[in-house]
């Protein structure tokens, strides 16, 4: 392999990288919280792109413009459902048996409601962007994907805004480090856990957008996205934003140039198998190895 | 012998645990005799396979508390270890044995990394696996790939052996069951599941008791998928390690009542009498279904059918007066 291959592999690894990240910062977020693995995220990530996709066919919404409001739409549907269904199983400290049995349910409910309003047949968005690139030297930027890319790290950057400049933003951090903490220092636990959820949901939605611009989509959308989720927010440790970044990147690495040695059709299992290695290498995930080193020093 | 209420309530439920299992398993094997149509005689065959599977996934899933999204790579596993075992020309009860061997052996896969660590892991792990294996088979030249893989069969069909192959099966799955439940290693599962510290504290090595737990289940799953693979003759990646195998091997106990002996059992009969009509009028409508249900009964009735049951039983209690004390 010369090195302009690698370049482009490198330059596709790191936009993908992009996308992945804020796929599963919502599910950082929930988990954190609330202490509950959001398995119904595929379906919102479905959703997300068939409202992108139904927003473009039927009102010429531009599909970027569709991600801007994908986040207050399924703002408030993640809220509607932590009210409908999430605030009534037990609270732990751990994810509990009904907890993720009920998201489950949820999930299948969404994937199901998607064949019967969409049938079963693939989607996919077109749009003059779609199959347009530009060279800077001899690398090669398809257009969508950067502007994916760009889309993906300006809401990371806002979600990070958010957390550190505002009252709920702090809270939601509060109640992440130390629930028990964070309850005695004031934070409504019920309101914050919502909004919490709401903002997991807008980040799936929009996730759900974004990839539905580089990925032609069925129902079960979703759920190849959602093992991938699990690797990034395992290999973060679940509960860190720089580790889902740092976990979103090892896993577009890993995926983009295993390409080279393993046949396309595997790909499913080198998500799984990094899952394994990651429980077994790395439990904590790569932030657990930031604060090894911190202790030790 | 001194009768109060609760000694009645104990004497019911000991003739249920005893009696009432073998006049079952009577009263089933004695079927095949009576004549009923060949297409009765499915239906049952497949009842019995759901019972396996539904009540081995209690086994982890109920008693242990540890929630399994994919018990299709056993069920699947155990259909493709049976099917290979059966044309090298060994028997089917060697050949089922063999299944069950695979998947144990496959549970220690997913359990040796996640159960060693706290949180929500394993159920991470379960989902990713079956994607994983069903995608590796469906790549596998071996096995015929995509297009499936086909046992030869040496006699003629004869549906009654089947369906003795999976009657014993199912019984020997509840026996399993009630064994576990009333054992030293039912008592270590269950403390696991409601206090993981206070167990390991009172001397139950948490790990190696879901690690037998997972094995236990996965080899019961595992035999239910070799004995559907010896009647059908025919593997096939998507149908033996599909999505929807492991949402109903998932479903059944839930149905029925999770982490009782006979809860899975009651589900598996509701759960296979219902698929057949469902899904021949709702190919996809199904799993909708399926899903609302599971978040009904998590939100109103955690115990299943045979929790209802308990309920109305209170309820009639209550309102006849038999057994009020208070």
């Amino acid at each position: 392999m010369n090195i302009v291959d690698f370049l482009n592999l490198l330059v596709a690894a790191v936009l993908l990288a992009g996308v992945y990240a804020a796929m599963s910062v919502g599910m950082t977020i929930i988990y954190g919280v609330l202490k509950i693995v959001n398995l119904a995220h595929a379906g919102f990530l479905m959703l997300g792109a068939y409202f992108v996709y139904e927003l473009y066919t039927r009102f010429n919404v531009d599909p970027l413009l569709g991600v801007i409001f994908a986040f207050p739409v399924f703002f408030l549907i993640g809220a509607g459902i932590y009210w409908l269904l999430v605030r009534r199983i037990p609270r732990s400290d751990q994810p509990t048996l009904p907890s993720l049995l009920l998201l489950f349910g949820l999930w299948l409910v969404l994937q199901n409601l998607g064949y019967l309003i969409w049938g079963n047949g693939d989607h996919a968005i077109l749009t003059p962007r779609t199959f347009s690139t530009f060279q800077i030297g001899p690398i090669i930027f398809p257009t969508v994907r950067l502007v994916v890319f760009g889309a993906a790290v300006a809401s990371l950057a806002g979600l990070e805004f958010a957390l550190h400049r505002t009252w709920f933003g702090r809270a939601i951090r509060a109640l992440m480090q130390n629930s028990d903490a964070g309850r005695i220092a004031g934070v409504n636990v019920d309101r914050t856990a919502q909004i919490a959820f709401g903002i997991g949901i807008a980040f799936a939605g929009a996730a759900g957008g974004l990839l539905a611009m580089m990925y032609s989509f069925t129902p079960d959308f979703g759920g190849s996205f959602l093992l991938r989720a699990f690797v990034i927010i395992v290999l973060g440790g679940l509960e860190s934003f720089a580790g889902v970044a740092v976990g979103a990147l090892i896993l577009a690495l890993v995926e983009t140039f295993s390409i080279l040695v393993i046949p396309s059709g595997y790909q499913p299992a080198i998500s799984f198998s990094l899952l394994v290695l990651a429980l077994v290498i790395l439990p904590d995930g790569v932030a657990g190895l930031w604060k090894k080193r911190q202790r030790l020093a | 012998m001194k009768e109060n209420t609760a000694g009645s309530k104990n004497s019911v439920s000991r003739f249920m645990a005893t009696a009432a299992p073998l006049v079952l398993l009577l009263v089933l094997a004695l079927v095949p005799l009576v004549g009923p149509g060949p297409n009765t005689i499915r239906l049952l065959f497949i009842s019995l396979v759901w019972i396996t599977a539904s009540v081995a996934w209690n086994i982890l899933g109920g008693f242990a508390g540890q929630v399994s999204f994919g018990f299709a790579v056993f069920y699947g596993l155990g259909a493709y270890a049976t099917a290979i075992s059966l044309n090298a020309g060994l028997d089917r009860v060697t050949s089922l044995a063999l299944a069950a061997l695979v998947g144990a052996t496959i549970s220690l896969l997913v359990g040796l990394p996640t159960f060693r660590l706290r949180g929500p892991y394993f159920a991470i792990a379960t989902i990713g696996v079956s994607e994983a294996v069903r995608v590796v088979m469906t790549n596998l030249a071996v096995t015929g790939g995509a297009s499936g893989y086909r046992i030869t069969e040496k006699g003629a069909f004869n549906q009654h052996l089947h369906f003795y192959m999976a009657l014993g099966l199912a019984a020997a799955a509840v026996a399993i069951s009630m064994w576990i439940r009333h054992s030293k290693l039912g008592l270590a599962l269950i403390s696991i599941r409601e206090d993981q510290d206070a167990a390991s504290d009172l001397g139950v090595n948490p790990y190696g008791t879901k690690l037998l737990a997972h094995a236990l289940a996965a080899a019961l799953a595992a035999a239910a998928g070799g004995v559907y693979a010896g009647y059908s003759a025919f593997v096939h990646p998507n149908g033996v390690f599909g999505f929807d195998i492991s949402v109903a091997i998932l479903l059944m106990p839930i149905i029925g009542g999770i982490g009782t002996v006979w809860g899975p059992v009651i589900g598996a009969v509701v759960y296979g009498l219902v698929q057949e009509e469902l899904i021949a009028s709702f190919p996809q409508f199904h799993l909708l279904l399926y899903g609302g249900l599971l978040i009904l009964i998590i939100l109103f009735e955690p115990g299943g059918v045979l929790g209802l049951i308990n309920q109305l039983f209170r309820f009639v209690k209550a309102r006849t007066g038999v057994g009020a004390h208070t």
